[in-house]
């Protein structure tokens, strides 16, 4: 099965700690996957590379079908290419309203011009009451995003990342401050839109991950520990050793 | 069809353009040209010149208030506008001078005496009478007006591409723009500038061509001018900041970071910004230093460009009408008491004489409107509209 | 001649005096006419005479007769020393010195030397200086002859050396002879041995005595003449333009001179028949190849001189030979100086060198201490404070203060210090307390509002000290400079900034390293959540690092305001230099602003240096340069890497 994301080799240092060491990584084109570990497992060092926001000291990540390498690219045409990132906080534009947050994201031209004369289209009006409906904003369209609740604030986040149309979707902490309703509800969205693309969810929550029902990969200064089935994953003794604290035994 | 619907999606315009518009009217009106003579042509001239400032303050608004790019080299754009339009004036002017006081010789001159005698006339203040290679098109009206668009706007291209490419933020670019105008201002005081070093440039409110029409004239046909010039760019930049490039500006501003994730270049959007701010800046001052007359590089420095942002801020950012209203409003009044206008209060034992306390007072209300009023004047306008409706 | 007179005064040191009768009268009485009215010729008997006689009255006389106080009484021919007095004129014999007469109605005459001739008494009278008993007039003597450098002096210097018992004077006065010597020496060995001897000394006067040996004159000929010194054959196009050598050719006379523009355009208007010119209308007139034209015709109709044809010009100009040649007609002097002077030259250049770097380090040292403030406020709290620089004038003006009330210099330096760091301490933690602690997570709002401040704290100044510069006068022992020879020189008040710097770097760097506080400053710096977390208090921990960084720059201020002026307007002069030091350097950290400092200060002092007369393109070139360097290393040469930095 060819791969859309190949990340192998990877290492990366900041003042000499190695946050990846040697980290090597890959995601088919539709799957949902879990990255678990400890703190300073380096999950979010993971996404940062991923999408351009740091330059790894060595190894590779090669991207679709054409094999293209990530490394020289801007965060920008690295989200053009299809890799779309939820953080761990929410991040929408708490001054506009939650129409402008998604139409912004979108998937229209980005240049600066297109955008200049960008005008509003019956289509793209469907598409993003259709999203607002998917992520349940369906009423709060006119609202301004700051007046919402932290959990709609995540699913605004949500939103926004499935109107880019990803081929890859990072999303880190989903269900942090969720209410155990609305968790459920972000279960749903996630398992629906990676039937479709790739879907990479860093989570502390195991009941969460359990409930994505999917496979799990464990991360450990900086490098693959485990991967499998929560589980398989879960048994697994250097696992256990790590989250409970006796990894240098 | 699409310029009607963003009008009316934009009730505010309507009202600026309409408020403008009668303004202008009541002031040419009540002047010296239609022998009213209610307000003075030098008072004239203070409005216009406050529209040109409006119209400045109006850009500076888009690049901070919207983009959130604090910019302290606005006004330096500003200020080559002026020079621009200046090196024209002035040397049309003085060819006419000269060409006149030449043709009362016994044989016609040639094109190298007339060259040599306008140098002298412009440059025997700083002890040249060479052209410097930047007057090259001094003597064309049309390419100068060019200049004036040209000059800013590479210049802003440039610097931005520099600075954004290098993710230079915040009050980094604050210190490097204020550096970028300092360097300017410091350069344009050189005597060997090109520019007449600390002289400037004068004499600019004699039009050449136009030396039979009267001060009163020209003073209402700038001040229409910049009226008009005003209008304009407060329905351009209005029409930039609204929709969705409006969006992704106020995005880069509140977060760069999530914008450029979402697949933005935000370094074309700043670039853009930036650019387009310098150009407008530009026209404000090559309309603003006719009226003004002079012009000299102590215009350029870096406190004007913080004057310009105290304005908007006083105005209230992210509201361009917030921007006119700061300008408008501190420019007027800081003529006003720097000018003897306000009535000296005596404490007994002793006089505040405004034209020495008028900075203190601004200086200490700055900080009062920062730390109480962050939406400034605009704010408190918000709140009586809101509360109305 | 003047030897003569240099025989007679060895003479007369080596015989006592007084074994003479003569008077003074009586030597003049044989001189009348030559004293009344001397030439440039006839003196020379005069001084000869008086200085064989080595008679002590001779100096105040020649003195007198130089001043042109001179008279000679017409009745009986006798002259006296002139001193008038109101209405009445006093006579004073030479001889004794008493007031003889006092006859307003006496007929005299008074004796005129010309300038040439007064120079000769001068010269006579250094003579005489040289060897007086007291030192002050002897220094004055040697001063003299070092401002003229002329030939005559040489010999009365060299015997004056034998009987000097003053031993700084002595190596002056030996000094002094080597640079005569290397000028004016008899033999051609002589001259070489002083030159070599020379060739050590970095000094302005020597280099100015070899300069003057190889000065050279430009020349032109059809060949190169023999036995001319040639400095250089000049190249035309290279070394002097076409044009410059056709004038050259002109001033020489070996060329007829060009027809300038404005002769023609005059000729042309005395020419003017019938509404044209040799053929050309009036109105054509506008072009300079139409005048030539117009010109070229009254040429050869003969009422003008022809013009001479670029072909000419070029002709001429190929046909000579342009040559330097020096003034100093023997090869071998010139050569050995030139070799001398490139030597001096040398170390003049590496002297200048580490000059140039004391220079710069004492401006950065400033800037250094200008900037640290600015950079703790910065580093720790992410606070822009554009009010530092009025805070360095604070400083500035507490000195000002102080010395009103302290009159000693010292004494008020040694209050003005603290007091000015307690006073913008104050100052700082009022205003962190008042506006800054609302506005933290707004860096930009900060920089307004603090900029507020800033201009209504400069206008207070002005209004309370004025608008003129105040004075902050350093004690005596900061004056002068520590002279290492004659280029490195560092002033006092230079050098006590640089331990001013060094003492703020140790103590800032102790205070941050090895103190609870410092502990606690790190803390906030890098993680302020994780810090509160911890039981640090970030409010007391920002406002002591702004009163800190505050109070340095009242220190700052008292340090710039010794060297530089006290203006309301001082603070604006440093900021943003005390900006593009924290900017290059790296925020938040002390090492970052010193390398910033060092930076910014060689770098102004370098580009000053290549470019000296314009300090104003040195400024501009060197804030391009700075944005430039933003672009290659955004965070400062000192970056803070990883996490934190990150965003």
């Amino acid at each position: 099965m060819s791969m859309l994301l190949e990340v192998s080799g990877v290492s990366v240092s900041f003042d000499g700690f190695r946050a990846i060491n040697n980290l090597s990584i890959n995601f088919a084109p539709a799957e949902l996957r879990a990255i678990i570990g400890p703190n300073g497992a380096g999950k979010t060092t993971f996404m940062d590379i991923v999408t351009g926001k740091t330059k790894p000291d060595e190894g590779s990540v090669i991207w679709g079908e054409q094999n293209a390498s990530l490394l020289g690219m801007s965060e920008s045409q690295i989200a053009m290419e299809g890799i779309g990132r939820k953080f761990q906080k929410p991040t929408v534009f708490e001054a506009q309203t939650v129409r402008q947050n998604l139409a912004m994201a979108l998937k229209t031209p980005r240049n600066p011009f297109a955008v200049l004369m960008h005008k509003k289209t019956k289509p793209n009006a469907e598409r993003i009451e259709a999203i607002a409906l998917q992520i349940g904003l369906e009423d709060s369209l006119t609202r301004v995003a700051g007046e919402l609740s932290h959990g709609q604030k995540q699913w605004l986040e949500i939103g926004m990342l499935l109107a880019q149309e990803p081929r890859l979707m990072l999303v880190d902490e989903p269900a942090a401050g969720m209410t155990p309703e609305e968790r459920e509800k972000t279960t749903d969205i996630l398992k629906e839109a990676a039937k479709t693309r790739a879907v990479v969810v860093v989570e502390h929550d195991m009941e969460f991950v359990r409930r994505l029902d999917c496979k799990v990969t464990v991360l450990h200064e900086g490098s693959v520990l485990a991967e499998g089935s929560l589980d398989h994953v879960t048994s697994n003794q250097t696992v256990i050793d790590v989250y409970l604290g006796r990894a240098h035994a | 069809m699409m310029q009607r619907s963003f009008l009316a999606q934009n009730p505010s315009v309507l009202w600026f353009i309409s408020i403008l518009a009668v303004f202008t009217v009541i002031v040419t009106l009540l002047s010296e040209v239609t022998g009213v003579d209610m307000i003075s042509t030098s008072f004239v001239k203070t409005l216009g010149k406050t529209l040109c400032l409006c119209l400045v303050a109006i850009a500076m608004d888009v690049v901070w208030g919207y983009c959130g790019i604090l910019s302290l080299g606005h006004f330096a754009f500003f200020g080559i506008g002026g020079y621009a339009i200046g090196m024209w004036l002035m040397y049309a002017r003085t060819e006419g001078i000269v060409l006149e006081s030449l043709a009362g010789q016994p044989i016609p001159a040639t094109p190298a005496e007339i060259s040599d005698a306008i140098g002298n006339q412009i440059f025997g203040v700083v002890g040249s009478s060479d052209f410097p290679m930047i007057w090259a098109f001094a003597d064309n009206l049309f390419l100068q007006l060019l200049m004036v668009v040209l000059v800013p706007g590479t210049l802003a291209l440039v610097f931005g591409w520099l600075a954004f490419r290098s993710r230079v933020t915040g009050v980094y670019l604050s210190i490097l723009t204020q550096a970028m105008t300092l360097a300017l201002a410091l350069y344009l005081f050189q005597n060997d500038s090109g520019l007449r070093g600390n002289n400037g440039l004068s004499g600019l409110q004699n039009i050449p061509g136009y030396e039979g029409v009267s001060q009163a004239t020209l003073s209402i046909v700038f001040f229409i001018a910049s009226a008009v010039a005003l209008g304009a760019g407060y329905v351009f930049f209005a029409w930039i900041v609204s929709g969705k490039m409006g969006s992704v500006v106020k995005g880069i501003r509140d977060n760069e970071a999530r914008v450029r994730f979402l697949g933005y270049h935000v370094e074309s959007y700043k670039l853009f910004i930036f650019t387009t701010t310098a150009v407008v800046a530009g026209i404000a001052g090559a309309l603003y230093y006719p009226q003004a007359g002079i012009i000299n590089p102590g215009e350029i420095a870096p406190i004007a460009s913080i004057y310009l942002a105290v304005w908007v801020a006083i105005g209230g950012r992210g509201r361009l009408y917030g921007a006119v209203i700061g300008a408008a409003f501190v420019s007027l009044l800081s003529s006003w008491f720097t000018g003897g206008g306000a009535p000296n209060i005596n404490l007994g034992f002793y006089v505040i004489q405004w034209t020495d306390w008028w900075l203190v007072l601004l200086g200490f209300s700055f900080v009062v409107v920062t730390l109480f009023f962050p939406k400034g004047i605009g704010g408190l306008f918000d709140m009586l509209v809101r509360k109305q409706s | 001649m003047l030897r003569r007179y240099i025989l007679a005064l060895v003479l007369l040191f080596a015989q006592p005096i007084g074994a003479n009768a003569q008077t003074l009268q009586d030597i003049l009485q044989t001189h009348q006419e030559e004293v009344l009215k001397p030439g440039r010729r006839t003196v020379g008997v005069v001084l000869d005479d008086l200085v064989a006689s080595g008679l002590p009255q001779a100096v105040p006389f020649l003195e007198a007769w130089r001043d042109r106080e001179i008279v000679q009484r017409e009745s009986d021919g006798l002259f006296f020393a002139v001193a008038e007095d109101g209405d009445t004129v006093a006579l004073r014999d030479l001889d004794t010195n008493e007031v003889q007469t006092t006859a307003p109605d006496t007929a005299l005459t008074e004796a005129r030397p010309n300038g040439g001739v007064r120079r000769a008494i001068g010269d006579a009278l250094v003579q005489f200086q040289l060897s007086d008993p007291d030192i002050e007039k002897r220094q004055a003597a040697v001063n003299a002859i070092a401002r003229s450098m002329d030939a005559s002096q040489l010999a009365p210097l060299q015997a004056s050396i034998e009987a000097e018992s003053d031993a700084a004077l002595l190596a002056q006065k030996e000094r002094l002879v080597g640079m005569l010597n290397a000028s004016f020496a008899d033999s051609t060995q002589d001259r070489i041995a002083a030159i070599e001897a020379l060739s050590g000394d970095l000094s302005v006067d020597v280099r100015a005595v070899m300069n003057t040996i190889l000065a050279t004159s430009a020349h032109v000929a059809l060949t190169v003449p023999d036995g001319a010194n040639v400095a250089q054959i000049l190249d035309v196009g290279t070394d002097l333009t076409p044009a410059e050598a056709y004038d050259r050719l002109v001033a020489a006379e070996l060329a007829p001179p060009l027809v300038p523009k404005s002769a023609i355009r005059e000729a042309l208007i005395a020419n003017i028949s019938d509404g044209s010119v040799g053929g050309v209308a009036v109105a054509e007139l506008n072009t300079d190849a139409a005048r030539e034209t117009a010109y070229d015709a009254l040429a050869a109709a003969g009422s003008v001189e022809p013009r001479v044809t670029t072909q000419a010009q070029a002709d001429a100009v190929a046909a000579h030979i342009f040559y330097l040649s020096y003034d100093e007609p023997d090869p071998s002097i010139t050569d050995v100086t030139r070799t001398a002077l490139t030597a001096i030259e040398t170390k003049v250049g590496l002297s200048q060198t580490v000059d140039l770097g004391l220079d710069a380090l004492s401006l950065a040292s400033i800037y250094f201490l200008a900037a640290i403030g600015l950079a703790i406020t910065f580093g720790v709290m992410g606070v822009i404070n554009m009010a530092h620089g009025e805070f360095i004038m604070m400083g500035a003006y507490t000195g000002f203060v102080v010395q009103q009330f302290v009159p000693d210099y010292t004494l008020s330096i040694i209050i003005a210090l603290p007091l000015a760091f307690a006073i913008t301490f104050g100052a700082g933690v009022a205003m962190e307390r008042l506006v800054i602690r609302h506005l933290y997570h707004r860096p930009l709002e900060t920089l307004l509002a603090t900029f507020g401040i800033s201009i209504a704290l400069q206008q207070l100044a002005k209004n309370i000290f004025g608008t003129q510069a105040r004075p902050l006068t350093s004690p005596e022992w900061l004056d002068g400079a520590l002279v290492f020879n004659d280029v490195i020189a560092i002033s006092y008040i230079r050098i006590a900034i640089f331990v001013l710097a060094l003492i703020f770097l140790a103590l800032i760097l102790y205070v941050l390293k090895r103190t609870r506080l410092g502990l606690e400053v790190r803390a906030v710096t890098q993680n302020p959540g994780m810090a509160a977390s911890m039981g640090i208090n970030p409010d007391r921990i920002n406002m002591l690092t702004f009163g800190l960084g505050s109070g340095i720059a009242g220190i700052a201020g008292v340090a710039i305001g010794l060297y530089a002026k006290v203006t309301s307007e001082m603070g604006a002069d440093y900021i943003v230099q005390s900006f593009m030091t924290v900017v290059v350097g790296g925020v938040g950290n002390v090492w970052g602003t010193l390398a910033g400092a060092s930076l910014i200060g060689f770098l102004q002092k370098g580009i000053e240096w290549l470019n000296p007369s314009n300090t104003l393109a040195a400024q501009t070139y060197m804030i391009l340069f700075i944005i430039l360097f933003i672009q290659f290393r955004p965070k400062g040469i000192v970056a803070l890497k990883g996490r934190a930095a990150a965003d």
